[in-house]
């Protein structure tokens, strides 16, 4: 059976040490679709990537990853396979040049053997030159292709934000990961930061699971909205069903006080 | 010119790097052709290319894998023994040009060496921070002892080993190869500068290629942020593993130059002390930075010799010497000195250069 959807997810769930962290969770994301993933603070959003990444391993359900059951993947054959993510807490390979922290996940597609590297042959220059270029291409995206050259831990702090989102599109996924891609952007930033993302997913073709708190980011761009409140999925809609649903309010802002 | 000026700049500058070795050992050479040389540091040189290369070797761990190993004085033993066996082998069995010894038996040294490491390194680099250094200490002691209750000869019927006990009688014209904490004794000491500035600029090409390529790109992501580097689909241990095996190497072979530059090998010389003594070349030089371990091993080699004169005392005066040299190499304002006149410095030269563009 094929099926239509870059990622399907079947009664997902986690438990650490008794405490379900995420249970019976449930989402399909089509290709180029934005979906968002939403809820209070420790309501388990960044445990579902790390579900999806097989950082956990799952206790229950199912991960499809365009119709491929995802069981005895690990994190990185999940990469080649078309997931890519990005981190709440940035972690690029701060050491590294701009250029360097994409062309290094672009290792995959690269085939030159280290004694073809050791020794300088003709296929190290081709495959370096290549992926250089696709790398300022990448750079391009975001406006940072003169920045190539700039080690990355030195960049301000929503460009390496940015790093991250192309680092991850190098690795040409089927499916991006974003953990709160405006965290600690201002307004303008944000608003620049909604644009690119409807622009990866039109030119690259790719579905796109983001985790936000700036609402104006997730009514803007998503298509679907799940809630999760304490591991559990409260709502699912479109972002005008979610605004007015009075469980995901409740969740948010509090029950209102009998009288 | 600009493009002059970032090769310089960039910490890491292959050819700047290759340009200092090759001439300071085309001075050393001409200043010993030339009999300008004391015995004293001639016979230096040798050793001091061994440490280098050994520093070179650490650095690949600590400063490119960015983990801590305290065992690399047991690879060097491990190339020291194998090595220096299989030449002592060799000339038993008549091949007489030297040459073809040293680099028959380097290369061997260097090939049994990344084999062991990449063996130790299955268990090793499952460990991360202090628990890999404990077990790589640890493993220097295991190489230390085995080596030294370890038994070989040669005769006409061929090898004979055992271990902890000499076990075995050698015919008349036999030769014991390694008899226990005694080690290999009358080895012909057959290493050369030549051989050092090779297997120097054998490891410098290495690592910079290593470096400047898919693979150096993914050990640095994994140093800077393994679970990132996971989640482009880069395969930690696979890529840690082989870093650590040609480091292994390095260290082998030049355990083995170093080995046949004296006339006998003792296991107990590579012990604690050693694995710390290039462990220092590496810190003192900077983690990462190859010149900089270059320049520690060598004037950490000749600053012993060169306190010989306050006798006991030597050993204090070079401690402090350490102290001082890197207190004052990471003080923050001698640094900011430092920065300021080399941007005064450069200002001026492009002030010259865009005063000799408009006279054009």
């Amino acid at each position: 059976m094929s099926s239509n959807y870059v990622l399907e997810c079947e009664n997902l769930g986690i438990v650490f040490g008794g405490l379900a962290a995420v249970d019976q969770f449930n989402i399909q994301v089509a290709p180029k679709e934005v979906a968002g993933l939403i809820g209070p603070n420790g309501a388990g959003k960044t445990t579902v990537f790390n579900l999806l990444t097989k950082v956990y391993e799952p206790t229950s359900g199912t991960i499809k990853l365009n119709g491929k059951d995802t069981k005895g993947e690990t994190t990185v054959s999940l990469s080649k396979a078309g997931i890519a993510r990005t981190f709440q807490n940035i972690r690029l390979f701060g050491n590294l040049s701009v250029a360097d922290n994409v062309i290094a996940a672009m290792n995959q597609s690269m085939k030159y053997s280290l004694f073809e590297s050791t020794f300088r042959l003709p296929r190290f220059w081709k495959e370096e030159k290549a992926a250089r270029e696709k790398a300022l291409e990448l750079l391009s995206i975001f406006d940072m292709q003169d920045m190539a050259d700039v080690k990355s831990s030195s960049l301000p702090y929503g460009a390496q934000r940015r790093l991250e989102i192309t680092r991850a599109l190098a690795t040409n996924p089927s499916l991006l990961l974003l953990d709160e891609p405006a965290a600690g952007m201002n307004p303008a930033e944000t608003a620049e930061l909604m644009e690119n993302i409807g622009k990866i997913r039109d030119t690259f073709g790719i579905a796109i699971l983001l985790i936000e708190h700036d609402m104006s980011l997730v009514m803007g761009v998503c298509d679907q909205i799940t809630v999760l409140n304490f591991g559990q999925v409260i709502a699912h809609g479109t972002p005008a069903e979610i605004q007015s649903n009075p469980v995901v309010i409740e969740a948010y802002l509090g029950k209102k006080k009998e009288e | 010119m600009k493009k002059l000026k970032n090769l310089v700049k960039s910490k890491n500058n292959a050819w700047l790097t290759y340009a200092v070795v090759v001439i300071a050992y085309v001075i050393m050479a001409s200043l010993r052709a030339s009999g300008n040389l004391s015995s004293k540091m001639s016979g230096m040189l040798v050793p001091i290319c061994a440490y280098v290369a050994m520093a070179l070797a650490l650095n690949l761990t600590v400063g490119i894998i960015g983990e801590l190993s305290l065992g690399h004085a047991g690879f060097m033993s491990i190339g020291a023994f194998a090595g220096t066996s299989l030449i002592v082998i060799m000339q038993y069995n008549g091949v007489a040009s030297p040459t073809v010894r040293l680099v028959v038996g380097m290369i061997f040294a260097a090939v049994v060496t990344a084999v062991c490491g990449f063996l130790i390194g299955i268990p090793v680099l499952r460990l991360r921070g202090d628990y890999l250094a404990i077990v790589t200490l640890a493993f220097a002691e295991i190489i230390k002892s085995l080596f030294a209750n370890m038994y070989l000869g040669i005769d006409e019927t061929g090898l004979h080993f055992s271990i902890v006990e000499k076990k075995f009688e050698l015919t008349e014209t036999g030769r014991i190869i390694i008899e226990g904490a005694m080690g290999i004794r009358s080895i012909t000491k057959i290493s050369t500068f030549l051989a050092g500035f090779i297997l120097v600029m054998i490891c410098l090409i290495v690592i910079f290629n290593l470096m400047q390529s898919r693979t150096g790109r993914a050990i640095m992501a994994i140093r800077d942020n393994r679970i990132a580097a996971e989640s482009i689909g880069i395969p930690v241990f696979k890529y840690k593993i082989t870093a650590f095996t040609i480091s292994a190497a390095m260290a082998g072979a030049a355990g083995c130059l170093f080995g046949n530059n004296y006339s006998s090998l003792v296991a107990s010389k590579f012990n604690i002390d050693t694995s710390i003594l290039i462990l220092v070349f590496v810190v003192l030089g900077g983690q990462g930075n190859m010149l900089g371990s270059i320049i520690a091993a060598t004037a950490l080699t000749v600053l012993p010799e060169a306190l010989r004169s306050f006798a006991d005392y030597r050993m204090l005066v070079y401690a402090i010497v350490l102290i001082v040299v890197m207190l004052t190499t990471n003080n923050p304002q001698l640094k900011a000195l430092v920065s300021n006149f080399k941007e005064k410095f450069s200002k001026k030269k492009e002030g010259e250069s865009a005063g000799g563009l408009a006279n054009e």
